[in-house]
């Protein structure tokens, strides 16, 4: 579904490229997690990834990146949206301003895509539902709380039911409850509808056990790829800046203090921690 | 929670279609231009824009919006023309000032027609949501850009005004003292504007990505959500009322 | 300086009630962690603490001052608060700038200011960009350059709303140094947080909050193992107090350190 090769891109005016080399191949329905320090590059992917680059922010190109079989630097904007949608993470410059509901500001991009007029209630429904908005239909975008306008953000895109979902640290002010919820509902929109799920995210325990494939990018490129439990085991994961669970942690500590095999392999999760200290 | 008027109520008003109250609105003022004798004028506010509130069910709110924008400029008007317009009929002097009653009709006439502007524009907003007029406009051939510019710019300020409040309420809290003589109030203001500005250009830049994101940009006809009424008598009714205001021109004029 | 809200109530201007008979005393050089969801009534309650909202019912004190009774620039001399979006704040050219601005609004010496300045920037690392422009920064390093200029101010409280939203692991890591060089120096920390296995390792005290009221408060070994409590508030148990329940162990584990040190006693045990 996204094909990435050789993708370097560095921004105007500045001498450092954000993204070196990138090489990446997303198959559909997978929801693939990219972590990584700050400035690492997390960011310029996902715009890379939507078009933004090269159509909105400027800079030396290199690479290509495909979705869904189309060159994104040759399609226009306008034609991208609708297939592949972004999220990014403040929540308060993605409100349209021009709906007075939540409702009618989550069908504003289905009236952009002229998608008729009977088809909305359904869609609407299905997006107020996924992102947790129940309750909320009536009120304006901008009565509500910071939490409630991410998840706004994120029905906003997901009812255009894009094939392609680029989401960029989307709970970053959800509580843990709502950020579980949105993991989950990520997860059963790439098992369902077969969307590509890309999602930069901090939170190693929710990336641990909803995500199918996890991306490390460190220095603007790619360190590491593979299943969670291979990759945010890795010994090494400290040097790129990457969290590890609690569990990885006390895992590693274990080990050091000779108290568990340093054979084993580190667990990720909940219940592989359980197995590992048992 | 937003910068307009509007007052959400299950009146026959609030029902008619957008364009329609627009008509109503656009026939007030151009009456109140047009009639020459003060009664006239004044008709078309009690007699038309009143009953018109009543049944919208905004009344009390319809006159105290209007009576406390008129009353101001009504307090300058009537001095300032009584005493300086033209006129013959003198009623008192003051000093080297003569009061006269042509002045104060003139004043009398303005007052009215801003009162008929002024109240056809309040019951326009105060039935009438703004992004629905501008839908009702655009499926006319409105530049959908210009409308959409026009439905924000009437959001953001609300969102302007909470995030300037969030902005004084930091700056307090780092031992900014807002109270105070006026060289204090202004020093005090730099830390208040910037981040207002400088916030808002970052958000333009990203509210523009996001804009893109859901297709605004696709030259594809846009559909709506929310179906617009238009009763079956209505489109006639405009047509009658624009027709009455070419013909109260035509007076006018002739 | 210690802290206080007498049976506080408070209701917004729409009518609202986002805090109900909260009681809450807060003692000289303690480390306080508010947990609860959005909409909880943390931050209401925490903006109890510096004067910005006042309570409809009760009192609010800081130390001898009433919050009624003093403006919120003469409370920051107390308390300062970090804000959880730092682009509510930030508007000097340079970082250097922005960290001073509290302490020149407090009537500093320049030499003072500088030093301040200097040594807030180093415990946050953010020297490098002291002469940068803030908003050319990322929004987490933005964040510490608020937390910077709270630091500058040199208050024996310190406010911190959601001090590790978007930081990366070093970001969080250095956050935690510096809570526990904060608690070192015996300021008083109360600081809301989504995230708590962060608070289970650095804050001593835990206080939950659900609908505008404390549904528990006391040591945070204790509440955070209060399964009920917490589900009641929807907030989530640290890892290490749900590995050491499915391990079936009895004790509530609050950093990696301590539960490796129970590991090492029950093989001890063991062998």
């Amino acid at each position: 579904m996204i094909e990435v090769r050789g993708l370097t891109f560095t921004y105007s005016g500045t001498s450092d490229p954000a993204l070196q080399g990138i090489d990446l191949s997303i198959a559909e329905g997978q929801l693939c997690a990219v972590v990584g320090a700050n400035g690492a590059g997390k960011s310029t992917l996902c715009f890379a990834l939507t078009g933004f680059i090269p159509h909105f922010y400027r800079g030396d190109l290199q690479g290509e990146v495909t979705v869904g079989g189309r060159p994104v630097a040759t399609t226009a904007l306008a034609d991208l949206a609708g297939e592949v949608g972004l999220v990014f993470q403040n929540p308060f410059s993605q409100i349209s301003g021009a709906r007075y509901t939540v409702r009618e500001e989550i069908a504003f991009g289905l009236e952009n895509l002229g998608v008729p007029r009977s088809e909305m209630p359904e869609r609407v429904a299905e997006a107020v539902d996924l992102a947790g908005l129940a309750g909320l239909e009536e009120r304006s975008p901008y009565a509500l709380s910071g939490g409630q306008q991410q998840r706004l953000a994120i029905a906003s895109m997901v009812v255009m039911r894009p094939r392609v979902l680029v989401l960029d640290e989307p709970t970053s002010q959800l509580d843990s409850s709502g950020s579980k919820e949105v993991f989950a509902a990520l997860r059963a929109l790439a098992a369902g509808r077969k969307t590509t799920v890309v999602l930069v995210e901090h939170k190693i325990e929710l990336v641990a056990a909803f995500a199918d494939r996890v991306v490390v990018l460190a220095g603007g490129q790619r360190v590491a790829d593979g299943a969670p439990s291979q990759v945010l085991a890795a010994v090494d994961l400290g040097v790129h800046g990457v969290g590890r669970t609690r569990y990885t942690l006390a895992a590693l500590q274990a080990q050091a203090r000779r108290l568990r095999p340093t054979s084993s392999a580190l667990p990720v999760t909940l219940d592989q921690a359980r197995e590992f200290f048992q | 929670m937003t910068a307009t008027l509007f007052i959400e109520r299950p009146s026959g008003l609030h029902a008619l279609n957008p364009l329609t109250k627009l008509t109503l609105a656009l026939g007030a003022v151009v009456a109140a231009a047009a009639l020459e004798t003060l009664p006239a004028v004044l008709a078309v506010f009690v007699l038309v824009l009143l009953p018109l509130s009543a049944w919208a069910q905004v009344l009390p709110r319809f006159l105290r919006t209007c009576l406390r924008v008129v009353s101001p400029f009504a307090l300058s008007l009537f001095p300032i023309q009584g005493f300086f317009a033209e006129g013959t009929d003198v009623l008192f002097r003051l000093g080297p000032f003569s009061l006269k009653s042509e002045g104060l009709w003139i004043a009398a006439m303005l007052t009215a027609r801003l009162l008929v502007g002024l109240g056809a524009a309040t019951l326009l907003m105060l039935t009438t949501r703004p992004d629905h007029l501008m839908q009702s406009l655009v499926q006319r051939g409105l530049p959908g850009q210009l409308a959409y510019i026009v439905v924000t710019a009437l959001q953001i300020i609300p969102g302007f005004q909470a995030r300037a409040q969030a902005i004084l309420d930091s700056q307090r809290s780092r031992g900014l003292e807002t109270e105070g003589g006026v060289v204090r109030r202004v020093r005090a203001l730099a830390p208040l504007i910037s981040p207002l500005l400088l916030g808002s250009l970052m958000d333009l830049e990203e509210r523009a990505i996001a804009l893109e994101a859901r297709a605004f940009n696709r030259q594809v006809a846009k559909t709506s959500l929310t179906e617009l009424r238009d009763g079956r008598a209505e489109p006639a009714a405009r047509a009658l009322l624009v027709l009455a205001m070419l013909g109260l021109v035509a007076l006018r004029f002739l | 300086m210690n802290l206080r809200l007498e049976d506080v109530s408070f209701k917004y201007p729409s009518g609202v009630t986002a805090l109900e008979h909260v009681n809450l005393t807060v003692s000289d050089g303690e480390a306080v962690a508010l947990v609860g969801e959005n909409g909880a009534g943390k931050t209401t309650l925490a903006k109890h603490l510096n004067g910005l909202l006042r309570p409809t019912q009760g009192a609010a004190w800081v130390g001898d001052q009433d919050t009624r009774r003093n403006s919120v620039a003469r409370l920051a001399r107390s308390v300062a608060f970090v804000f959880q979006n730092p682009d509510e704040q930030l508007f000097e050219r340079t970082v250097r700038a922005e960290v001073g601005f509290g302490p020149r609004n407090f009537g500093a010496a320049p030499a003072e200011i500088e030093a301040r300045v200097q040594a807030a920037l180093g415990r946050l690392d953010l020297q490098a960009f002291a002469d940068r422009h803030p908003y050319d920064l990322h929004l987490s390093q933005r964040k510490r350059v608020a937390m910077a200029a709270a630091l500058a101010m040199d208050t024996p409280v310190l406010v911190l709303d959601e001090p590790t939203i978007g930081q990366d692991a070093g970001g969080v890591a250095l956050v935690g140094r510096l809570v526990e060089s904060l608690k070192a120096e015996g300021r008083t920390l109360v600081a809301i947080t989504h995230d708590v296995d962060f608070c289970a390792e650095h804050f001593e005290r835990v206080v939950v909050m659900a609908d505008g009221r404390i549904l528990s408060d006391g040591p945070a070994g204790q509440v955070l193992a209060q399964t009920q409590v917490l589900a009641e508030a929807a907030v989530e148990r640290p890892q290490l107090i749900r590995l050491a329940e499915a391990l079936g162990w009895s004790e509530t584990p609050l950093s990696v350190d301590a539960f490796v040190d129970l590991l090492a006693l029950r093989q001890k045990e063991g062998s």
